[in-house]
C-alpha cells in the first residue's frame, strides 16, 4: 500500500480565477500563431516521388500496357492481393493480361510488386485516397489500375536511382 | 462386399517380373552403386538419386550427346589424368569412379550453358515453359548473373505454327532435337528435322508441312524450354498456379496415368502425362490431352436445370424440370421406383470400381442385373496408346460382374421399358442424347449424370461429379489400377456417386421390404 501525500493549494490556487485566467490566455495567444493543422481533404497532403501510394500499371507510349501478365508480382505480393490472367496478342509482345486485379482492401501498400516486376509495368503512385460504397468497387481491375506513363515518370527515375544495383538504365 | 475388389491376381496377370539385368558396380560421388551396362552412365546416377543436368537426353528417347550439359567427370586409369564426359553417351563400366559435383565438372558444364543462353532470348517473363523450364532451373542453380557477349541476340521467327497442336519459338530453341527423336524413336514416322546450317539451324518440317498424328502434345511435353507450347494452353496460366494431382485419362481403355492441373485449384487447364512403365511410359494422346473440355463445362444458369452442370436434382414438374434438394429427389426416384419393379439399369462406363459396387448394391436391393453401356469402338485406335475403345473401366465394370450393352440394344431396351435408371458421368452422351429425347414422356427416366438434358422421358435428374472431381479407381485394358483424385471440387450439392446411391437405396428400403 502506497500513502499518497497530496500537495497542499496555494491561496491563488485555491482561488480559481487567477488559473482560468492563465489557461485562457494561453488558448488566446494560439489565435495569432500559424495553424499547425491541415484542412485535409480540402487542402491534400503533399506528395512526391518518394510516396508510396497505391500501385498502377504502366500504360507505355504507343498505347499498349506494359505489362506481359509474368505473375512476379502476383508471387511477390505478401497479401495476396494480385491476381493475374494472361492472354494473346498480336503486338511483337506476345502476351498481355486480360484480367489484372488488385484488391486494394487487401494490398498493403510495401511495393514488392513494384521490385519484383522485370518489365516495369507497375509502379506505386502517389494516389493514396480510397472510398467506395462496396467491396467489390474496391477491387481495381485493369481499367482503374491503367496510367499513362508520363504520370508515374518520377517515380520510374526514383525506382531507378535507388535500385542501380539491378536497375541499369531504362528502356 | 461393400469394398471396392481389388484386381484379383487371377485377372491381374502382372507381367512376369523381368530376369534382373546383370549389374556392375560402379561408384558415383563416392558411393557404391549397382548400374545396368546397358544403360547411359546418366541413368544410372538418376536412378540413384544424383542429380545431372539434361537438355537433350530423355529417358525415353535415344541418346544423341548434342547439349553437352550432363558433363561429369570420370577418373582415368591409374596414372591418367581424369577427363569430363558426357554422361548421357558414356556407357556404364565396371569400377568406374565418377564425380558430378567437383568444380572442373561444374566448370565445364557453366561454359556449356553460357552457349546455349548465347542466342537464348530472356523472354520468360512471356514464356510458358517459366517454371517448369530446365534451362531456367539450371540456369539459375549454376549460370552467371550476366551474359559476357557484346552482340545481339539472333532474330528468328517467334510464332511459327506447327499444325493445330504446336507452335515453335525458333529463338528459344536450343536445338536439342528431343522433338525430331520423338517421331523418330516413339511414333516411328519422321516429321520434324534440324535444318539450316550452324548458328542458322532450325527446327522445321519436311517441306514445312503441317504436323499430323495423335501425338503431337507430347513435343511440348518434352521440350526442354520453351520452344514448343501447346497452342491450347499457350498464355493461360503460369505454371506454379497450377495445382496438380494425379488422375487417370478416360478417353480410351488404355487409361494413361496423367496429371490433372487446374489453375489456382479450381479450372482445369491441362492434362499431362505421368510416367507409368506399364502404361503408357512418358506419353498420351491428344485426344487424352484436350478432353478437359467436358470438366470444365459451365454451370447451368442460377434457377435452371438445363444448359450446363447440374448442381444437385432436377424433378419433373408442372413446369418442367424444377430444381429440387438431392435428398427429395432421392425419395421421388424411390417413389417411381416402388410403383414400377424391374426398372431397366444401364451404367456409364466411366463408372468407377467403387460405383459399379455401389450399382451392384442397388441393383440387389431391386432384384435387377445392370449393364453397362458399351459404345462403338472410335477410329482412333493405333499402335501405340489408344486403343480406340471409349470405355475407360471395361475391364473393371467387367470383373464386378457387369455386361456390356450396345447402345442400340439399349435404345431398344428403353423403348420398351417403363421405368429406366442411367447411372454414371457422360451416360446421356454416349447413348446419344437426339435418340434418348425420342423416348416417349410415358417412361420413367432417371439420370444420374453431369448434366440434364431436355428430354420428353426424363423425370429425375441428380449431378454426379466429373472424373477429375471424384476419387476411385479404374481397371485399364490389361488389368493395371488407374486411380482418380478429387482435383477440383464438384459444384456445390453434388456429392459422390456411391454416396448418393447408397442413400437412394436407404430410401428405397421401407418400399423394397414390401416387395
Amino acid at each position: 500500500m502506497v500513502i499518497v501525500q497530496r500537495k497542499a493549494l496555494s491561496l491563488a490556487e485555491r482561488l480559481y480565477l487567477p488559473e482560468i485566467f492563465r489557461g485562457l490566455s494561453i488558448t488566446f495567444s494560439k489565435f495569432f500563431e500559424k495553424p499547425i493543422t491541415r484542412q485535409y481533404p480540402e487542402e491534400p497532403l503533399p506528395t512526391d516521388e518518394v510516396t508510396r501510394g497505391q500501385p498502377r500499371l504502366v500504360v507505355k507510349d504507343d498505347g499498349a500496357i506494359a505489362c506481359v501478365s509474368c505473375g512476379m508480382c502476383e508471387v511477390a505480393c505478401p497479401a495476396y492481393a494480385i491476381t493475374i490472367d494472361g492472354g494473346e496478342t498480336d503486338r511483337p509482345i506476345e502476351r498481355e493480361p486480360v484480367r489484372f486485379e488488385i484488391d486494394m482492401l487487401r494490398c498493403i501498400l510495401c511495393g514488392f510488386c513494384e521490385e519484383a516486376c522485370p518489365k516495369d509495368a507497375i509502379f506505386m503512385s502517389n494516389e493514396l485516397e480510397l472510398a467506395d460504397t462496396t467491396r467489390r468497387g474496391l477491387i481495381y481491375d485493369l481499367e482503374k489500375l491503367k496510367r499513362p506513363k508520363a504520370a508515374l515518370q518520377p517515380r520510374i527515375d526514383y525506382v531507378y536511382r535507388i535500385n542501380k544495383r539491378w536497375r541499369s538504365k531504362q528502356p | 462386399m461393400s469394398q471396392p475388389t481389388p484386381p484379383s491376381a487371377a485377372t491381374n496377370p502382372s507381367p512376369a517380373p523381368a530376369p534382373k539385368p546383370a549389374t556392375v558396380k560402379i561408384q558415383v560421388d563416392g558411393r557404391e552403386v549397382e548400374a545396368d551396362p546397358k544403360q547411359p552412365l546418366i541413368r544410372a546416377c538418376h536412378d540413384n538419386g544424383v542429380d545431372v543436368p539434361m537438355y537433350c537426353y530423355h529417358p525415353g528417347l535415344t541418346p544423341v550427346g548434342s547439349c553437352r550439359i550432363c558433363q561429369v567427370e570420370v577418373a582415368g586409369a591409374p596414372g591418367q589424368p581424369s577427363r569430363v564426359v558426357a554422361a548421357c553417351r558414356t556407357p556404364v563400366s565396371p569400377g568406374m569412379v565418377v564425380q558430378t559435383d567437383t568444380p572442373k565438372a561444374h566448370e565445364t558444364r557453366r561454359e556449356c550453358l553460357e552457349f546455349l543462353l548465347k542466342n537464348h532470348p530472356l523472354d520468360c517473363p512471356i514464356c510458358d515453359k517459366a517454371g517448369e523450364c530446365d534451362l531456367q532451373d539450371y540456369s539459375f542453380n549454376e549460370g552467371q548473373g550476366k551474359g559476357r557477349s557484346s552482340e545481339p541476340r539472333r532474330k528468328l521467327e517467334k510464332r511459327k505454327s506447327l499444325g493445330d497442336v504446336i507452335v515453335l519459338d525458333e529463338e528459344r530453341c536450343i536445338l536439342c532435337s528431343r522433338c525430331v527423336r520423338f517421331f523418330q524413336d516413339v511414333t516411328h514416322k519422321p516429321q520434324l528435322t534440324v535444318s539450316g546450317l550452324g548458328s542458322r539451324s532450325t527446327i522445321a518440317t519436311f517441306g514445312d508441312k503441317p504436323l499430323t498424328g495423335n501425338y503431337q502434345g507430347n513435343l511440348a511435353d518434352i521440350c526442354p524450354v520453351g520452344a514448343l507450347t501447346l497452342k491450347p494452353f499457350r498464355f493461360q496460366a503460369r505454371v506454379w498456379n497450377l495445382s496438380k494431382s494425379l488422375s487417370t485419362c478416360a478417353e480410351c481403355s488404355r487409361g494413361c496415368s496423367i496429371t490433372v492441373e487446374a489453375l489456382r485449384g479450381k479450372e482445369v487447364k491441362r492434362f499431362r502425362p505421368r510416367y507409368n512403365p506399364q502404361v503408357n511410359q512418358y506419353w498420351m494422346c491428344d485426344t487424352g490431352r484436350f478432353a478437359y473440355a467436358p470438366v470444365t463445362e459451365q454451370l447451368a444458369p442460377a434457377g435452371s436445370a438445363l444448359g450446363g452442370r447440374l448442381a444437385g436434382a432436377a424433378v419433373r414438374g408442372y413446369n418442367g424440370l424444377e430444381l429440387a434438394e438431392v435428398e427429395s429427389a432421392l425419395s421421388e426416384v424411390a417413389d417411381i421406383l416402388a410403383a414400377h419393379p424391374n426398372p431397366l439399369v444401364l451404367i456409364s462406363p466411366f463408372a468407377t470400381q467403387q460405383e459399379g459396387e455401389a450399382v451392384r448394391e442397388l441393383c440387389a436391393a431391386l432384384g435387377v442385373r445392370a449393364r453397362f453401356v458399351s459404345p462403338a469402338p472410335s477410329a482412333l485406335k493405333d499402335d501405340l496408346l489408344n486403343t480406340g475403345d471409349p470405355c475407360p473401366n471395361r475391364r473393371g465394370l467387367s470383373e464386378l460382374g457387369f455386361e456390356p450393352i450396345e447402345a442400340a440394344a439399349a435404345h431398344t431396351e428403353l423403348a420398351q421399358a417403363h421405368a429406366a435408371l442411367l447411372v454414371g458421368e457422360r451416360i446421356q452422351e454416349l447413348l446419344d442424347v437426339a435418340e434418348l429425347a425420342k423416348l416417349p414422356a410415358s417412361l420413367r427416366l432417371i439420370v444420374f449424370d453431369v448434366r440434364a438434358h431436355d428430354l420428353a422421358a426424363l423425370d429425375v435428374a441428380v449431378g454426379v461429379p466429373t472424373h477429375v472431381e471424384k476419387s476411385g479407381q479404374w481397371l485399364n485394358v490389361d488389368g493395371h489400377v488407374g486411380v482418380l483424385n478429387v482435383a477440383v471440387p464438384p459444384p456445390a450439392g453434388v456429392g459422390p456417386l456411391e454416396r448418393t446411391l447408397r442413400e437412394l437405396r436407404a430410401a428405397l428400403a421401407p418400399s423394397a421390404a414390401t416387395h
